[in-house]
């Protein structure tokens, strides 16, 4: 739902309002009257209680992925926990093999560190998914070489919703030995299940913002052993020590309060909000498939609920974001880089032409979304369609 | 990306989009759609006058504003020379970013495509 004169709001994959009980929570932590001590000063009862919050915190984001709270990592969001992941991952593991495996769909947070990582002599393979967006267990297989350390294959695709088989890439890790497995999984938690140990993962990054909670917070999950064994990380900040030796800095106990909270009131069931989701996916599906010319990006089989992307055939894609930008908001399926649009390049890897990845249009589904949204979005996306397809004579 | 009112107004009403067909009418077109911007203009002439415009567009949101704003200003006009405001003050008209500039390059070459052929001989 969205505010009075306000677009409909079908953006939720790119962030999400913060939860009014996380914003609560938060606020306790911030003024005279409330828990805002610095949790790492333990010779006093403020930084005791602070502390004991952001340990509770770390229980509540720890129990969502199905990891140990010693495991989670306090960072600025996911691309910070993608960042250390991967440079810390390499640099620690760089007399092993300077080899990455990665594929050409996933998150700038994790493709720019790897081109970094080839300028710094590192060599990077880039797996190419099928025309459903999917990257098979058998391609990390084959791309294995014997002094590969890295395997960073994303959960949930950000643009197209779809859900990797990390349990098979990570058995294919696991049977590699060398290999770590780090999982993008910021688009996961709430959308579908996420267990980090089952799945066979070293790490895993997480962030706040895309789960009601607020933006600049995430974590990254480090696994100290088990079955998928542990994995060691060069640090790259420095400056108190905090979080492990892995990320110095005074933890934010508002921010990391807010996360915890978040990612459990996630956990109240999932299935039934899925469902919910799905239902209105559906809905939104149907009523604009009725248009003729518009395409489903991503294996709608193996895609979460909350996202639909779609390509509209004879509607150039800027005019297309234009002409709906005041009736819904949602994200175009390309990149601006200065005036330019730039066809995404999510689409592109999947096999679709330039003009069909310019040309569509992310719904990201969430929490406050209702059927009547939907029904707008519907209209407004129809109205648009017909009417650019008429300005441009297709 | 943030658009001004006038680009808002002319993208949104688009008032002159259509097609022309008979006597008396010329076409002229320019870019292509597999490239992300096609123009074509339509203009039916009488007596080395333009009595009617129309325009279709595959393009961003500021080549439609101008292809509209270029065929509303079109009937009276002389079946000579070139846009009825040139290039660059179209580009200030209507905010375009100087990375899109090439775009109203096209307009003005369909434009001009479609004047020639209706020129007198």
């Amino acid at each position: 739902m969205s505010g009075v004169g306000r677009p409909v709001y079908l953006d939720y994959a790119a962030t999400t309002p913060v939860d009014p009980r996380v914003a609560a929570a938060m606020s306790a932590c911030l003024t005279l009257e409330g828990e805002f001590g610095n949790p790492g000063s333990a010779s006093h009862s403020f930084g005791e209680a602070a502390a004991a919050l952001v340990d509770t915190a770390r229980v509540q984001v720890a129990a969502a992925v199905g990891a140990k709270p010693q495991e989670v990592i306090w960072t600025s969001g996911a691309t910070e926990a993608d960042n250390l992941a991967i440079f810390g991952c390499a640099e620690h593991y760089r007399e092993r093999g300077l080899h990455i495996v990665t594929s050409r769909t996933e998150h700038k947070a994790v493709l720019d560190p790897c081109r970094e990582l080839e300028r710094r002599g590192w060599r990077v393979t880039y797996l190419t998914p099928d025309r459903g967006g999917l990257i098979h267990p058998e391609q990390v297989e084959a791309a294995l070489e014997a002094d590969t350390v890295l395997v960073s294959i994303m959960h949930v695709n950000n643009e197209i919703g779809v859900v990797q088989d990390i349990a098979g890439i990570g058995a294919v890790c696991a049977k590699h030995g060398g290999a770590r497995l780090h999982v993008d999984a910021a688009q996961s938690v709430g959308k579908c299940a996420v267990d980090f140990a089952g799945l066979g993962a070293h790490l895993m990054s997480l962030s706040a913002h895309k789960v009601y909670g607020p933006k600049g917070v995430g974590a990254l999950v480090v696994a100290e052993g088990g079955c998928g064994g542990g994995v060691r990380l060069t640090a790259q900040q420095f400056g108190g020590g905090q979080e492990r030796g892995l990320r110095a800095g005074t933890v934010a106990t508002h921010q990391v309060v807010g996360m915890g909270l978040a990612f459990s009131l996630a956990m109240e069931a999932p299935e039934a909000e899925s469902a919910r989701a799905a239902q209105l996916r559906d809905r939104l599906w149907r009523g604009i498939s009725e248009l003729g010319g518009v395409l489903r990006n991503g294996d709608a089989e193996r895609s979460v609920p909350q996202l639909l992307n779609v390509s509209f055939e004879g509607v150039e894609g800027e005019s297309l974001l234009a002409a709906v930008a005041g009736r819904v908001a949602v994200s175009a399926g390309s990149a601006c880089t200065s005036a330019l649009q730039e066809p995404s390049y999510v689409l592109r890897a999947l096999g679709r032409g330039d003009h069909l990845s310019e040309s569509s249009l992310r719904f990201g589904l969430g929490r406050f979304t209702t059927q009547s949204d939907i029904d707008s979005a519907v209209a407004a996306v129809t109205q648009a369609v017909l009417r650019l397809r008429r300005i441009s004579g297709s | 990306m943030k658009y001004s009112e006038e680009t808002l107004r002319y993208f949104e009403s688009a008032a002159a989009a259509g097609e022309l067909n008979g006597p008396g009418t010329f076409r002229g077109a320019a870019g292509a759609r597999s490239q992300g911007t096609w123009v074509q203009f339509d203009l039916r002439v009488d007596s080395g006058l333009i009595r009617e415009a129309r325009f279709l567009a595959f393009a961003c949101p500021h080549t439609i504003a101008a292809c509209a704003w270029v065929a509303e200003r079109a009937p009276g006009r002389e079946v000579v020379g070139g846009l009825p405001e040139s290039v660059a003050e179209l580009s200030r008209r209507f905010g375009v970013p100087v990375e899109k500039r090439g775009r109203l390059l096209l307009l003005e070459d369909a434009w001009i495509d479609a004047v020639t052929k209706a020129a007198p001989r």
